[in-house]
């Protein structure tokens, strides 16, 4: 009896010491998630995909953005502010993958492992790279686009930013898919800068002097949903693809008003970038590059898109070992 | 000094004569760039190009009117374009929570003038200059819209509050009947009511109208109010024509409706300026930016051609001024 | 501009208020801040504002002498990214930094003639004519960019970003030269009383004889050769050119000359205000940084931050 009541009093004095450890050990782990800006709904799903990974793992997330969007000295000075912070890891999304490479280099300077995630960097060391093509994105959607054209017609692409890497590779991606198809004219490339009311009023005015438009390649959803209110406004008719996979756009595709959107899945893209980050924090395997395949998403396919955000689970770490793309190298 | 002696120089309210020969320097403005087009490419002169521009045209111009009138009492509102982000997403929170149009385009026109009556109160009461607490206001509404809106969008909203933006009577776009109905309204408002005089007023010599006994400070609020509802009014357009709102849906527009008031012949120094001409200047930005899509300039040259065309129309309007 | 809610009629000398709204501030959130956050008040995190405020506080400067004549530059973000364009484009295909930099100084000065020219000959109003040189400079970054980043740039360029003289960094060094050459050209020499004369004075200026549009056009030179040396400052920070890198960058620095109690009319400009209002801002972001407070909240703070400061000051002058 006195042994047990002393057992038990040892587990009892064990227990919260036990507790307390791990939860320690868990609110030492920070992970500094940079992401581009708080306008653009594809970053939310990077950024909630994180939160969910760190949650399921016993860690903390702190995001950090620019206050305006995509601003380059502004990320230079949060790195070099949360530097200061020394938080456990950092996954990182370069608001530009050239201009941030001295910021990457000096998170490196201060020995804070670093994952880069959606926009491949220049340069600088990362502990993985977890990302998507962007030019095969294009390339698949816009192929897709073409095919349910019946390889023939006249498109016209709304741009993105000018300069911005999405931009080039994923119009670089449109325009070789119609390069592939020689009865398929392209009209006009004109740049509507990712937003909706531009992608809307540039496709009013490519209508005025463009009478027959079969297709539109918008290289995001919301020029493509803007696209879609300037033909249903003319009453006229053509088949609209757009890139992201958002919300929105699932619901356009449920209701038949758009074709397609490519996605790259920003979920898993936070999910992978943090949980490499939190376990070379444990020492545990990693892998050192994970670029998703682009799923083109319609009628047929959207369900497992249709779902809430903060509703999706992460994959698990070996269906995310399995999707590594390269054997562990040094990715720069 | 030389600029606000001209305008303090100047009584309140200028004959008409020289107000016409003034709007016609820039309708001649807008003339020529529109035949310029017509001969550069067969799809300008076109009933629908027509009705397109005009349409395009709306949207700017709502701001773009309130904005006038804040700028002839000498003041600026620079978060107009917040203004709208915020008050598209109260908006379409209100229609989906209710499923009601009719209360979320009230909420909509009722947080614009809510912010603008915060703005007027800064300026009139708060003695903060107004480049200063719009520049301010423009940073607390984006911060708001990002924290409410995180990320995400609203969209779908139902097919009769669409109409107020995408519909059309008898042919022509329902956003520009909205237009001429504010043009009317605004310019009778400007230049036919005691309020609109003691506004013109205001501007052309504040200290002069404060002791002619014009309640200043009653009238700036109102004016800012105006140009905060305008705001709320372009948000609900731009909800019904965009079926989408986020949060930095009216970002692109700030400047561009600054533009549009001043191409269109007011002065930041205040009391100079009319409606009717920002309506012309929205019309010109709107042809340019038309006429670089219809010619498929090349997107590198936009900003450029946008610049030049800006300084190129106020310095038209500058010469016909010392002209007349 | 003429904001009238300002006192009607002030000194043409420049005034330097009792207890700034801007000191308060500053002040306030220094000490926010330090208990608040223990990583705030390190000699590196210290360093780190300081260096952060440079590039802000070169286009701050000569926005202070230009808003005290009662304009306004809109296009300096713009100039700056096209001036760090051309220096880096310079840069890699000569390998010459200094050459680089006469290009940078190049772009500067040849827009601030442009901008100086429209507004002082022209009679365009300031807000227009900048707003229309803002386009071009920005379309013509896009031009000769082709809207890509210009990489490449050897490493020593860096060195002017991230070097340091006896343990003091480089940035910190280049502000303090240039806040100093401010504060002897505004408050020291002829040219600064004729800058302070232009805002509120101009009549008087012409009595004395003084071409005061040719000085109207040298301020404007002046901002433009300030946004080119910022311009090299960008480029080092980033070792790269970006074509939007410092887009609406001139609204920070009006906010921040604003900030620091410099007067929309009647050419009342404090350059040590100015330099309050640019650490101000970059006490705030910083400090909100390390306490990991959420962007969107950030976002609204700066903007309390600029209308608390205001309103101070106009309670101020209310009282006096």
């Amino acid at each position: 009896m006195n042994k047990l009541k002393s057992n038990f009093r040892l587990i009892a004095a064990a227990l919260p010491v036990a507790l307390l450890s791990t939860g320690a050990l868990a609110a030492d782990e920070t992970i500094a998630v940079f992401t581009k800006n708080q306008t653009n709904p594809y970053f939310q799903t990077v950024r909630v995909g994180a939160e969910v990974a760190a949650k399921s793992m016993g860690a903390k997330v702190v995001h950090y953005i620019p206050t305006k969007p995509d601003s380059i000295p502004e990320q230079l000075s949060q790195i070099e502010d949360v530097i200061v912070k020394k938080p456990s890891a950092i996954v990182f999304v370069p608001v530009d993958y050239k201009a941030m490479v001295p910021g990457v280099e000096q998170i490196n300077d201060a020995k804070i492992p670093v994952v880069n995630v959606t926009d491949r960097s220049a340069g600088g060391k990362f502990l993985a790279f977890v990302g998507a093509d962007d030019y095969s994105l294009g390339l698949e959607t816009g192929r897709y686009l073409l095919k349910e054209m019946g390889g023939k017609g006249n498109v016209v692409i709304l741009e993105g930013v000018k300069g911005s890497l999405t931009n080039i590779d994923r119009v670089r991606g449109f325009n070789d898919a119609i390069k592939e198809n020689k009865d398929v004219k392209l009209l006009a490339s004109q740049p509507a800068n990712y937003q909706r009311l531009q992608g809307l009023q540039v496709m009013e005015n490519l209508m005025q002097s463009h009478p027959q438009i079969d297709g539109v390649l918008a290289a995001n959803d919301a020029m493509a949903i803007g696209a879609i209110e300037a033909l249903d406004g003319a009453n006229r008719k053509a088949k609209v693809i757009g890139i992201n996979g958002t919300k929105e756009a699932i619901d356009a595709i449920k209701a038949g008003k758009l074709l397609a959107s490519g996605d790259y899945n920003g979920f898993v893209q936070g999910c992978i970038g943090t949980m490499v980050a939190i376990r070379s924090l444990r020492n545990e395997a990693i892998v050192n590059e994970v670029v998703l395949k682009p799923t083109v998403v319609n009628a047929s396919n959207y369900q497992p898109y249709d779902v809430p955000l903060e509703a999706r689970t992460c994959p698990s770490w070996a269906d995310a070992a399995a999707m590594a793309t390269k054997a562990p190298t040094k990715t720069n | 000094m030389s600029l606000a002696g001209d305008v303090s120089a100047g009584t309140p309210r200028i004959h008409l004569s020289k107000d016409m020969q003034q709007l016609l320097y820039r309708l001649l403005a807008a003339g020529l760039l529109c035949v310029a087009l017509s001969v550069a490419t067969d799809a300008f002169f076109t009933a629908n190009n027509i009705l397109n521009v005009l349409r395009q045209a709306s949207l700017l111009f709502f701001l773009a009117s309130g904005l006038t009138l804040v700028i002839l009492t000498g003041g600026l509102d620079l978060s107009v374009g917040a203004n709208i982000g915020l008050s598209a997403c109260l908006a379409a929170t209100v229609i989906k929570a209710t499923g009601s149009p009719a209360l979320g385009t009230l909420t909509g026109l009722a947080s614009g003038c809510a912010i603008g009556i915060c703005n007027g109160l800064m300026v009139a009461k708060l003695r903060i200059p107004s480049f200063i607490a719009t520049y301010g206001m423009l940073w607390v509404l984006h911060g708001v819209t990002y924290y409410y809106m995180a990320g995400e969008t609203i969209h779908g909203f139902p097919p009769g509050f669409r109409h107020i933006g995408s519909g059309y009577f008898l042919g022509i776009p329902i956003p520009v009947y909205l237009m001429i109905g504010f043009l009317i309204a605004g310019t009778v408002f400007a230049q036919r009511t005691v309020w609109g005089q003691q506004i013109y007023a205001i501007g052309a010599n504040p200290m002069a109208a404060r002791l002619s006994g014009i309640p200043v400070d009653r009238r700036l609020i109102l004016v800012y109010a105006f140009s905060g509802a305008m705001a709320g009014v372009a948000s609900i357009v731009f909800l019904a024509r965009l079926n989408s709102a986020e949060g930095d849906i009216g970002e692109a527009m700030t400047l561009p409706a600054i533009a549009a008031v001043l191409i269109g012949g007011a002065s930041l120094f205040g009391g100079v300026g009319s409606v009717f001409g920002t309506f012309v200047g929205a019309l010109i930005l709107t042809l340019v930016l038309n006429g670089m899509n219809l010619l498929a300039v090349n997107a590198s040259w936009q900003p450029l051609v946008t610049g030049v065309i800006v300084i190129f129309a106020v310095w038209l309007d500058m010469v016909g001024r010392k002209r007349s | 501009m003429s904001d009238h809610a300002l006192s009607p009629s002030a000194p043409a000398r420049p005034r330097i208020p009792a207890v700034p709204g801007v000191a308060v501030a500053l002040v306030g959130l220094s000490v926010l801040f330090a208990v608040a956050s223990p990583g705030f008040l390190t000699a590196g995190n210290l360093s780190n504002i300081l260096v952060q405020s440079v590039i802000l506080l070169l286009l701050a400067l000569p926005m202070t002498l230009i808003i005290m004549t009662e304009g306004l530059d809109l296009s300096m973000g713009a100039v700056l990214t096209l001036a760090s364009l051309v220096l880096a484009l310079i840069v890699v295909a000569t390998q010459s930094l200094m050459l680089g930099l006469a290009g940078a100084l190049g772009v500067g000065l040849a827009f601030g003639l442009a901008n100086g020219w429209l507004v002082a000959s022209l009679g365009i109003p300031p807000f227009v004519a900048t707003l229309g040189t803002l386009g071009a400079a920005q379309g013509l970054a896009l031009i000769v960019s082709d809207g890509q980043s210009v990489v490449g740039i050897p490493r020593f360029v860096r060195l002017v970003y991230s070097g340091e003289v006896a343990g003091i960094p480089n940035p910190i060094l280049i502000g303090a030269g240039f806040y100093a050459l401010f504060h002897v050209l505004l408050y020291h020499t002829r040219f600064g009383t004729y800058v302070c004369a232009l805002g509120g004075n101009r009549e008087a200026l012409t009595l004395a004889g003084v071409k005061w549009k040719r000085l109207l056009i040298s301020v404007y030179m002046l901002g433009g050769a300030m946004a080119g040396v910022a311009a090299l400052l960008m480029t080092a920070r980033m070792n790269a050119g970006h074509p939007t890198a410092a887009i609406g960058m001139e609204f920070d620095a009006i906010a921040a000359v604003a900030l620091g109690g410099t007067s929309f009319e009647k050419g009342n400009g404090w350059i040590f205000g100015t330099l309050m209002g640019v650490l101000t801002v970059g006490v705030l972001r910083n400090g909100l940084n390390l306490m990991a407070v959420p962007s969107s909240v950030q976002v609204a703070c700066i903007g309390v931050l600029v209308i608390f400061a205001l309103f101070l000051d106009g309670m101020r002058s209310k009282k006096s």
